[in-house]
């Protein structure tokens, strides 16, 4: 027999509910307005406005989409390639930099840790950072800028850092040692193993960075095949409220057939559906990574 | 045995990453290459890629345009070019990084709207007087001198201006088809327009009477002073400068002038012209009519008031628009100054007379100017009767007409157009009849000393001079109050002192009475 649940129990499990489902609605409803939007066709939209139920059904916006599909596909291919060599170098980089930090033994941490501290206090600003990149380091319309800046956040190796020195004891490392380890296979076979639960949280991290990365694009890319996916995204939408604005008073006539509202929202679907899909089935280790961390470290 | 393998894989491991962080490394791109001898004579035996850099989104088929220019090019030049494109997001902070940067570029587009003049008194682009002659002599004859004049700063010339007359001056767009069913008077100005609206309100309920968005300073206020005060351009901070009296500087911020103005507009608003919600309204001035949504446009331009018409066509061909172009009323006509299309070379160039040699193709080498323009005949476009036809639909063909965004380098002689375009050409000769010099746009704004008011004077009128604008407030004397107030504790007396002054020294400069 189960046991009866108390009033408190179950007037708090009414409030969370409601509360819930409320929330979820308030999710879900924004993305099926643009589902409705993006079947919708452009003129119903500008002259009725948006609605739950198409008032005027039209494929038209994914049409113009699939015209030609390859753009997005390779928006996409660029996001998942800066996404997975960023997340996995990105890794190794600051796992073993937390790894360094964390050992005693090494002289100047304090000084290092600080350096890396420090620069959370001071950054030299958006002009310097893209002189740097662009002129000295030579980075321009290269895939390299859209990783190499993400690699190793201040936040991250401190983390990284904690964690480490909280969950391995000095005596570990000592034993190891004596049992004839070097510094690399520590790290190799002690380290990485035992810090799973911290490498879950920094990679999933850096790669929801990497994922949402857009500024980059922005920044340093001219080559329009270059574009990350969520920049691509943006440029799309974007473009229709420039012209809004300056068109009319500077008499650009742009004569390329621009994104309507509707192509605009099949865009989004188009976009982000793939990882609205793939989310349910990967979830569960997104879970499991943050809620060991946050236990353990 | 064990050991050795596990070895070998943490080692290959160890590898893979070294090689994956060494390709990465690799993959920069070089750096500028210069051809300038130390006396400053460019030499042609060495070859350069020049950096060429454009706004907005870059077409489709942009790599087969270049390849094709590249051949040419490298013949005539021993150049090749790389054309850039900065997109429509984030254009305006782009462009400012990649002039203070100091990366190398060898042309930028300019214009007023991308602050030109702003840019070249603080000493971004290089001056071209000297070079000019011994770079690009045929380019030098193919501008007129009066445009090379026009574009001067400081008394130096720092961009190839475009030779294209065109017309920007804003005009009323109306439903025809809706004015001859109801019998409505055409606008031509204030009082015919609010009769067309009040028609169109009365007969078409559900139809917004004019297309507005939320850029109500754009949308109203620029277009009202064009056609009813008269003013020499869109002025900033409340100054006021009348076309005929281009010497007087006055107050236009608390004038009768503008008290009538923004009556209007409460007139406007309590009749229902002007939405609720306008400061909301996302949507394009031109798709609302497009769609059927409103009946008319406060003020547009030629051009972009024909790309509607060859979009209704398509899609409603019974609806009729009509234009009538401010100017008609005003009694003078401005073409767009030479600084709102142009090309200049960054202080950052290594190749500045290469470029320069380059440019002077582009403009005035047919192949290179058509292949630039239209992209690639039999694949892009086709002639027909002398007009000009794109290959398929827009969202098939890789390059339509201009796609480049190449608005500055158009050749009278080699352009093309359109058969719709006849109509704007209409346009522009009864416009070319009553032309006046455009006095405004070679005037450079030097804010440097009054920053911080600006900024804040900004504010102040979105929040109190804007919803006066849409007609939002009861009370409009009071309203004006409240601004002008606030407006002056933000520092208007300082800005407009000093916006005079150097509007002063301006018109002596140039000589304008």
């Amino acid at each position: 027999m189960a046991i009866k649940e108390d009033v408190y129990t179950r007037i708090f499990k009414i409030i969370s509910y409601v509360i819930i489902i409320i929330a979820s609605i308030a999710c879900l409803l924004p993305f099926l307005l643009i589902i409705s939007a993006s079947l919708t066709s452009n003129e119903s939209i500008i002259r009725d406005g948006y609605h739950f139920i198409p008032q005027q059904f039209s494929l038209e916006g994914y049409r113009t989409v699939f015209t030609f599909p390859e753009e997005v596909l390779r928006a996409y291919g660029v996001t998942i390639f800066t996404t997975v060599v960023g997340t996995t170098l990105g890794l190794f980089l600051m796992t073993m930099a937390g790894y360094v930090l964390a050992r005693k033994d090494f002289k100047y941490r304090n000084a290092f840790s600080f350096y890396i501290y420090f620069t959370t206090l001071f950054g030299g600003g958006l002009v310097p950072w893209y002189i740097m990149l662009t002129k000295y380091l030579g980075l321009l319309d290269t895939y390299t800028v859209l990783i190499f800046p993400g690699l190793m956040t201040p936040f991250l190796i401190i983390l990284m850092k904690n964690f480490i020195r909280s969950s391995m004891p000095e005596e570990l490392f000592e034993s190891a040692k004596i049992d004839g380890a070097g510094d690399f296979k520590i790290y190799y076979r002690i380290v990485l193993p035992l810090s799973t639960p911290g490498i879950a949280t920094v990679g999933l991290f850096l790669a929801l960075a990497y994922w949402n990365d857009w500024f980059s694009s922005s920044l340093f890319i001219n080559d329009p095949h270059k574009y990350q996916l969520q920049y691509y995204l943006y440029n799309v939408i974007n473009s229709m409220q420039f012209i809004a604005q300056m068109g009319a008073g500077t008499g650009v006539s742009l004569s390329n057939d621009m994104p309507t509202e509707s192509t605009k929202m099949a865009m989004a679907i188009v976009v982000t559906g793939p990882i609205l899909l793939l989310y349910p089935f990967i979830q569960r280790y997104f879970v499991k990574g943050l809620t060991i961390g946050a236990v353990k470290g | 045995m064990t050991f050795t393998k596990k070895r070998k894989q943490r080692m290959s491991i160890l590898i893979a990453v070294m090689v994956i962080m060494a390709l990465l490394a690799g993959c920069g791109g070089g750096s500028g290459n210069s051809a300038q001898k130390a006396n400053g004579e460019d030499d042609k035996s060495q070859k350069v890629q020049l950096q060429f850099y454009m706004l907005g989104d870059a077409p489709k088929d942009l790599s087969t345009i270049e390849a094709e220019i590249n051949k040419l090019a490298e013949k005539d030049l021993n150049a090749t070019v790389k054309f850039n494109y900065t997109t429509w997001t984030d254009w305006d902070q782009k462009y400012k990084l990649l002039l203070s940067s100091g990366q190398p570029i060898d042309l930028i587009f300019t214009a007023d709207w991308t602050q030109y003049q702003a840019y070249a008194k603080k000493g971004a682009f290089l001056p071209l007087d000297d070079l000019l002659p011994k770079a690009s002599p045929a380019l030098q004859k193919f501008v007129p001198q009066d445009m090379w004049d026009g574009v001067k700063i400081g008394g130096k010339i720092y961009t190839v201006p475009g030779t294209y007359k065109e017309y920007v001056t804003n005009g009323f767009v109306w439903r025809e088809d809706l004015r001859e069913k109801y019998n409505l008077p055409k606008p031509t100005d204030i009082k015919s327009y609010e009769a067309y609206m009040d028609g169109i309100r009365q007969h078409e309920p559900n139809m917004k009477t004019v297309s507005l968005n939320s850029d109500i300073k754009g949308n109203l206020h620029d277009r009202y002073t064009e056609l009813v005060t008269k003013s020499v351009g869109a002025l900033p901070y409340g100054i006021g400068i009348k076309y005929e009296k281009p010497t007087e500087v006055y107050k236009y911020w608390g004038s009768d002038e503008q008290k009538e103005e923004l009556n209007t507009y409460k007139r406007w608003a309590d009749k229902g012209f002007i939405p609720k919600n306008v400061l909301n309204v996302k949507d394009t001035l031109q798709d609302q009519v497009t769609s059927g949504k409103a009946a008319s446009i406060f003020g547009d331009n030629p051009t972009r008031f024909n790309d509607m018409v060859i979009k209704l066509k398509a899609s409603h061909p019974d609806w009729k628009l009509e234009y009538y172009p401010f100017p008609l009323t005003t009694g003078y006509a401005t073409p767009v100054h030479p600084i709102h299309n142009g090309f200049a070379i960054p202080k950052s160039s290594p190749n500045p007379a290469r470029a320069l040699a380059f440019y002077e193709k582009l403009v005035t080498d047919k192949r290179y100017n058509l292949l630039t323009q239209y992209g690639i005949e039999g694949k892009n476009y086709e002639v027909k009767d002398g007009y000009y036809h794109m290959i398929g639909s827009g969202s098939s063909n890789g390059f339509s007409r201009e796609g480049m965004n190449s608005w500055a380098w158009r050749n009278p002689e080699y352009m093309l157009f359109d058969s719709g375009f006849d109509r704007v050409k209409k346009i522009f000769a009864e416009l070319d009849k009553i032309q006046k010099p455009d006095l405004f746009t070679g005037f450079a704004e030097d804010y440097t000393t009054y920053q911080a008011e600006k900024a804040a004077l900004e504010q102040v009128e979105k929040q109190y001079l804007y919803p006066l604008q849409a007609g939002l407030i009861d009370n409009v004397d009071q309203g004006l109050q409240t601004f002008l107030q606030k407006a002056n504790q933000a520092g208007l007396e300082k800005i407009q002192t000093e916006y005079t002054k150097q509007w002063e020294a301006y018109v002596k400069e140039k000589g304008i009475k």
